[in-house]
């Protein structure tokens, strides 16, 4: 047979090459990532330097003008430490919720993927719909859980969980219901790679259950943890939406947790001013970058097991 | 079995105990939400709060229906967030398909930099991306909210189709190759069947995100005609009267595409998520 007839020589001869190919095919996807994510980030620093009213084209640079008045603003500082707050208590509390909820799950027992399924129900759930369901529970005066606290005997008079006092400790409560789920199920996927033969070793030193917990599963759960800390980290930090709606948006008691994000999107779309409110989504970058970094130095797992 | 018989049965209690709690705490205020939604006026607002209802009836749906714009708003999140699926999803296969099966320049580069735009909040795209839209002609527009999503979910749903391009063996296709046929043959009749739960899961994950956005949808649309669900949703808890009943009757609406999809998908969230997502 000569090479001329070979059918996969003529086809090789055709074939457009491989190398360009795999451009093409990634084409649609650069353009969609660069025109509609990275661009708008690159515009969103430019725009920090500038005056602009969102309706109105003009845009007028200013230099640091909008940093320099963020800085002496009380309602930023109060907002910088709000998120503050919020962030790190939520993200503990889910960060215990979900690895105690993934070490039950890790266990053998029946109807588990059951329980496993419903488990992550809270973190399905549309956020507007986590919204309206904890405001109508946490509702003072029809709400369930004041009458569930009433009748045990917790506390005497309703409490009103959404006023001025109690917002935040709602939004904490509401926020680490719904999100804990990611936290179980990455630290689950992590605990279902354990070799169970690091267990019989312990057990055959005689290890208790706390001993097998604490030398055995958490060294394993470092990396993991490491990485989901960091990423509830970003996303908490960064959230609006459960904030805002639990606030009742621009009125109510909105304002007694009005976080960074929050502030931003009212400064933006409220006061309309573009340029203050792309300051402040850079300086909530800078915020997570100089918070990662370190972390990242101090707290980076030696190898990835 | 060794272990099996050591496990004590105050321990196997204990498990059971715990799962119950767990499971308690995640449905029961999905639970008060669908009962709220059944109950007739009278028993919502009685006190003490009944835990259950004899004369559950759907007349909080059909108001929903008939005296709201929720069918409008259902409508619109339904193509909204389908399209959004489409058009991502489209883009997220060719590109997953040739990073995982081509190597060429900048392809580490590419993978590195959409993983990276994951990490983009919502809050921070969503100010620029809102001038940009408009000064396109496409802010109140499904159009620009289509975009929009495609945009934001596109990262996450390419890493996900990567992983589920990187399980299928090259050597299938370079088979399929040496036995005479050509690139597209080979992937239609190799790669599509193998790849299709992958891709049917990405989509769903795409859908919910599209879904279940409030922020994007918000700032975009402002006439009432076209608004999608959640924002159709809060301005309906917002308005003067206040019908709880009515207002769960849309959550559970709002909720179920949510989490019926999410149970066909659930599988590929426990490994694709927890081993591909996240520890890449």
């Amino acid at each position: 047979m000569s090479a001329a007839t070979n059918p996969l020589e003529t086809v090789r001869t055709r074939r457009i090459p491989d190398r360009t190919w795999g451009m093409l095919l990634i084409v649609p996807a650069v353009l969609m990532v660069a025109c509609l994510v990275l661009y708008p980030v690159g515009y969103a620093v430019w725009l920090s330097f500038h005056r602009k009213h969102a309706y109105l084209p003009v845009e007028t640079f200013i230099g640091l003008t909008n940093y320099k008045n963020l800085f002496v603003d009380p309602q930023f500082w109060q907002s910088f430490w709000l998120g503050t707050v919020y962030g790190f208590s939520t993200i503990g509390l889910q960060i215990v919720l979900g690895v105690a909820a993934a070490l039950l799950l890790a266990e053998s027992f029946k109807g588990r993927s059951l329980v496993r399924g419903i488990a992550l129900f809270p973190y399905v759930v549309p956020t507007i719909v986590v919204v309206l369901i904890w405001r109508w529970i946490l509702n003072d005066s029809y709400g369930l859980l004041n009458h569930i606290l009433q009748s045990i005997g917790i506390v005497s008079a309703p409490v009103t969980w959404l006023g001025p006092s109690m917002i935040l400790i709602s939004l904490i409560l509401v926020s680490t219901w719904t999100f804990f789920p990611f936290v179980l199920i990455t630290v689950l996927a992590r605990l279902q790679t354990i070799n169970p033969e690091l267990y019989d070793a312990a057990a055959v030193d005689g290890a208790s259950a706390w001993q097998r917990f604490y030398h055995v599963t958490l060294p394993q759960l470092r990396t993991i943890l490491f990485v989901v800390i960091l990423l509830r980290f970003i996303f908490m930090f960064t959230k609006f939406d459960i904030v805002w709606l639990l606030g009742g948006g621009s009125g109510g008691t909105g304002r007694f947790i009005r976080t960074l994000p929050v502030y931003t999107y009212l400064k933006t779309f409220g006061q309309l001013q573009v340029g203050a409110g792309a300051a402040l989504a850079v300086i909530m970058v800078l915020i997570l970058v100089s918070v990662a970094v370190p972390y990242f130095k101090f707290f980076r797992p030696a190898q990835d097991i | 079995m060794d272990k099996i018989l050591h496990i004590s049965w105050m321990r196997q209690s204990l498990i059971y105990l715990l799962a119950l709690g767990l499971t308690f705490l995640c449905v029961a205020p999905l639970f008060w939400m669908a009962l709220t939604s059944i109950k007739p006026d009278a028993e919502i607002l009685a006190s003490p709060p009944k835990l259950w209802t004899n004369q559950g009836s759907l007349d909080a749906y059909s108001r929903l229906f008939a005296h709201t714009n929720f069918l409008e708003y259902l409508q619109n999140s339904i193509f909204v967030a389908g399209s959004a699926t489409l058009l991502c999803i489209f883009v997220a296969t060719l590109a997953g398909y040739g990073i995982t099966r081509f190597r060429f320049w900048g392809r580490e580069t590419f993978a590195a930099t959409t993983l990276f735009t994951y990490m983009m909040a919502p809050i921070m795209i969503v100010i620029p991306f809102f001038i940009l839209m408009r000064g396109l002609g496409l802010n109140n527009t499904h159009f620009g909210l289509i975009l929009g999503y495609s945009a934001f979910a596109l990262p996450f749903s390419l890493w996900l189709l990567r992983s589920f391009f990187q399980s299928i063996p090259l050597e299938l296709e370079e088979a399929a190759l040496i036995d005479g046929a050509t690139r597209p043959q080979a992937v239609r009749y190799v790669i599509v069947p193998m790849a299709l739960p992958g891709v049917i899961a990405t989509s769903i994950f795409t859908f919910i995100v599209a879904w279940n956005d409030y922020l994007f949808a918000r700032i975009m649309i402002s006439s009432d005609k076209l608004k999608t669900l959640p924002v159709g949703v809060q301005d309906l808890m917002d308005s003067a009267f206040l019908d709880w009943g009515m207002i769960m009757a849309a959550g559970v609406v709002v909720t179920i595409p949510a989490l019926i999809f999410f149970v066909i998908v659930q599988r590929f969230l426990v490994t694709g998520l927890g081993a591909g997502g996240v520890k890449g």
